[in-house]
């Protein structure tokens, strides 16, 4: 879960890292106060879920309280890489004499913490590691390990960092170390930490990524407003709808419903179905074990987007049950009723109680199963994909 | 033989009281899978399906000498459950529960390391040696016994492969869910190389997905192996900067994307296969016959 810049501050000035104090604010009348406030310039930065914000167009300098409301208004009415622009972070200029990069983040090869620091800061860090590996500095600890203080003070020295500022360096390395450890992070970066005129070190930027599945241990973070949150750009219509049940969900641009069971068959399916030459409409991952009632509202997605021709469904019962898929689709059969038609397989655990339960609702009903065709173990899962393909072919 | 659980494994439940520890005890006990007892701190005297209840892993052993286990337990409570499995002794813990916190994980593997014992998952659907153990949640149906091993990061590709290979005679050794989570208890090359030494198994099939590092790390030990290695690739027309799916599946820079997982794995001299049912055209390919039924 990444978190805004202006919230990754407040935790790296818990641990004492000099950061530059800016203004959030949410409307151009907003940002003008704020950089008359500070003296009539500032840098206006978007506050979106997004790396690479500054190419995109969403940090721009202001010279005057005028420019700054006018600047604002262009970008709140922008979207930046796909995220509407709610908040602007109004900062003070900097006077800049260098610039580096500092960050900690997890090596899941090695399954260690990773320390980074270069002598260069402002750039993306990946691409210039590649070109320039002498200048970017790893250090790794295990998962366990604390960071001393001279520790910290060797990779600044590794740095090559200024000595006269070396101990002010090692207090933000150790700080964002242990930002890093103390919340469960993923990153913790600060990009670019910027040395002033004035001999300053202030990290200009700041950019957290915290472990979603380790939010419960921190329940000073909700306090703080950090909630875990939706970490894509806009969403469609469908993709908000699928979101508020709770449902993986993508919107995609093809004309086949995927329907498929857990998240790996998923994506393996969505391939199948362009390998034999048709093309999803979505993703779509039912989770472990979903009730009938989630299933059915699965089906309602599919069937009301008119984009979808034809529907691909497939249950390999593991932990969750063929019965209880049964059930789902029957539910959605009588209560929504079926537009499109449909081919599916379901096999695995409870396969044959989902039969039956197939089997008697169809002879109470053969109307609603009049556009499904139903196979089971016999038939591989290719031959479904490639039916999918061919209905909706024939629908066009 | 078999690849980590077998007729011979003694097998604890860790969370054997909460309903689906009981559930699933009951599903891998009615496969013949040996469970010789569960843990439940607090509920130590407590039978579950006749298996003895203790409150810790250390009694568990001394009274059963359980050597595998089993956890069904809430994510939060994992790495107190498998860090004390792995100081009681237990050479293997199955770790089911999805959303492990990552530092957590790290923290197990780091134990697990030290203590040389195996940790597999989170989020993994378990290990089955057909007909001979069930550990944890996988559909029995799909399973025969047979020659050819299999690995995979996602329950559903298992068993779409298992039904495959069962259906087209080959049958499975054992088959190994390695998990879903971002971080895993042991990587593709730890339990290839299982395989490798296996000496019923002939062929592996190793299925991963787009996003992590796992698959292109198995590259130097799949050059090392004699055996033959299949793999399969979820995600070659996932669209870029969309996430689907599992929480490991999100591309990471340059590694973790489908391409380059199949173009690093087939460097290595694996074979891909683009559906299930090429999976016996290419065992066919490299000389391996169906076993006799």
């Amino acid at each position: 879960m990444r978190l805004f810049e202006y919230e990754a501050k407040q935790l790296f000035k818990k641990f004492n890292i000099p950061v530059s104090e800016g203004v959030l604010c949410t409307t151009p009348a907003e940002v003008r106060n704020a950089v008359t406030d500070l003296g009539g310039s500032g840098m206006l930065k978007v506050q979106v879920l997004s790396g690479g914000r500054g190419k995109a167009g969403g940090i721009k300098k202001a010279e005057s309280p005028e420019d700054a409301g006018q600047i604002a208004e262009e970008l709140f009415d922008s979207t930046i890489k796909g995220y509407p622009v709610e908040r602007i972070l109004v900062d003070p200029l900097l006077e800049v004499r260098r610039e580096y990069y500092l960050g900690v983040t997890i090596d899941r090869a090695r399954y260690k913490v990773v320390v980074i620091g270069s002598p260069t800061g402002g750039v993306d860090i990946e691409e210039f590691a590649k070109k320039n590996p002498r200048k970017v500095f790893r250090q790794a600890f295990d998962i366990d390990e604390l960071m001393y203080s001279f520790q910290a003070f060797d990779i600044g020295l590794q740095m090559k960092f200024r000595k006269d500022k070396l101990k002010l360096l090692s207090s933000i390395i150790l700080g964002l170390y242990n930002t890093f450890k103390k919340y469960d992070c993923k990153l913790a970066e600060i990009n670019p930490l910027i040395e002033t005129e004035t001999g300053d070190l202030v990290a200009a930027d700041a950019r957290i990524s915290i472990d979603d599945d380790a939010l419960f241990r921190h329940p000073e973070l909700a306090e703080m407003g950090i909630e875990k949150r939706h970490e894509e750009g806009e969403m469609t219509p469908r993709e908000q709808q699928a979101r508020d049940d709770s449902i993986p969900y993508l919107d995609l641009e093809g004309n086949i419903g995927m329907f498929p069971g857990g998240a790996g068959f998923g994506i393996m399916g969505n391939d199948f179905v362009n390998y034999y030459g048709g093309e999803p409409a979505n993703f779509m991952d039912s989770g472990g074990g979903p009730s009938p009632e989630r299933l059915a509202k699965m089906l309602v997605l599919l069937d009301d987007n008119p984009q979808v021709k034809a529907i691909f469904g497939a249950r390999f019962g593991g932990i969750s049950r063929c019965d209880d898929f049964a059930k789902g689709v029957i539910m959605f059969l009588k209560d929504h009723g079926l537009s499109k038609p449909m081919v599916m397989r379901m096999t695995g655990n409870q396969w044959e109680e989902g039969v039956r339960m197939f089997e008697s609702a169809r002879k109470e009903n053969p109307d609603l199963f009049k556009k499904v065709e139903f196979h089971g173990i016999e038939t591989p899962i290719e031959e479904i994909a490639k039916r999918a393909v061919q209905l909706a072919k024939e629908a066009k | 033989m078999a690849i980590l659980v077998d007729k011979e494994s003694r097998i604890l439940v860790q969370g054997m009281t909460g309903t689906a520890g009981q559930f699933h005890t009951r599903r891998m006990l009615a496969y013949g899978t040996s469970i010789v007892a569960g843990t439940s701190p607090g509920k130590g005297g407590e039978v579950v399906e006749d298996i003895p209840v203790f409150d810790t892993v250390d009694f568990a052993i001394e009274e059963t000498g359980a050597d595998t286990s089993v956890i069904f337990l809430p994510a939060r409570f994992v790495k107190e459950a498998a860090i004390e499995a792995i100081y009681a002794g237990i050479k293997l813990v199955v770790v089911i529960p999805e959303h492990i916190p990552i530092f957590d994980m790290m923290e197990i593997r780091k134990v697990a390391r030290e203590y040389r014992s195996t940790v597999i998952g989170g989020n993994t659907p378990g290990i089955i040696s057909p007909g001979q153990a069930n550990l944890g949640i996988m559909p029995e149906l799909a399973f025969k016994r047979g020659k050819v091993g299999t690995v995979s990061r996602s329950g559903s590709i298992t068993y779409y492969v298992a039904d495959t290979l069962t259906r087209t005679g080959y049958g499975e050794t054992t088959c190994v869910g390695m998990g879903g989570d971002p971080v895993l208890g042991s990587t593709f090359d730890d339990i290839l190389w299982e395989f490798e030494k296996d000496d019923e198994t002939e062929a592996i099939v190793m299925c991963g997905e787009i996003g992590g590092v796992y698959e292109e790390l198995a590259k130097d030990t799949i050059q090392r192996m004699k055996k033959p290695v299949i793999f399969m690739i979820g995600g070659l027309y996932a669209p870029p900067g969309k996430r689907m799916g599992h929480a490991g599946a999100i591309v990471e820079g340059s590694m973790g994307t489908a391409k380059s997982k199949v173009k690093v794995l087939e460097s290595a001299g694996a074979h891909h296969a683009k559906t299930f049912l090429d999976i016996p055209k290419i065992l066919k390919e490299q000389g391996i016959e169906p076993a006799e039924s």
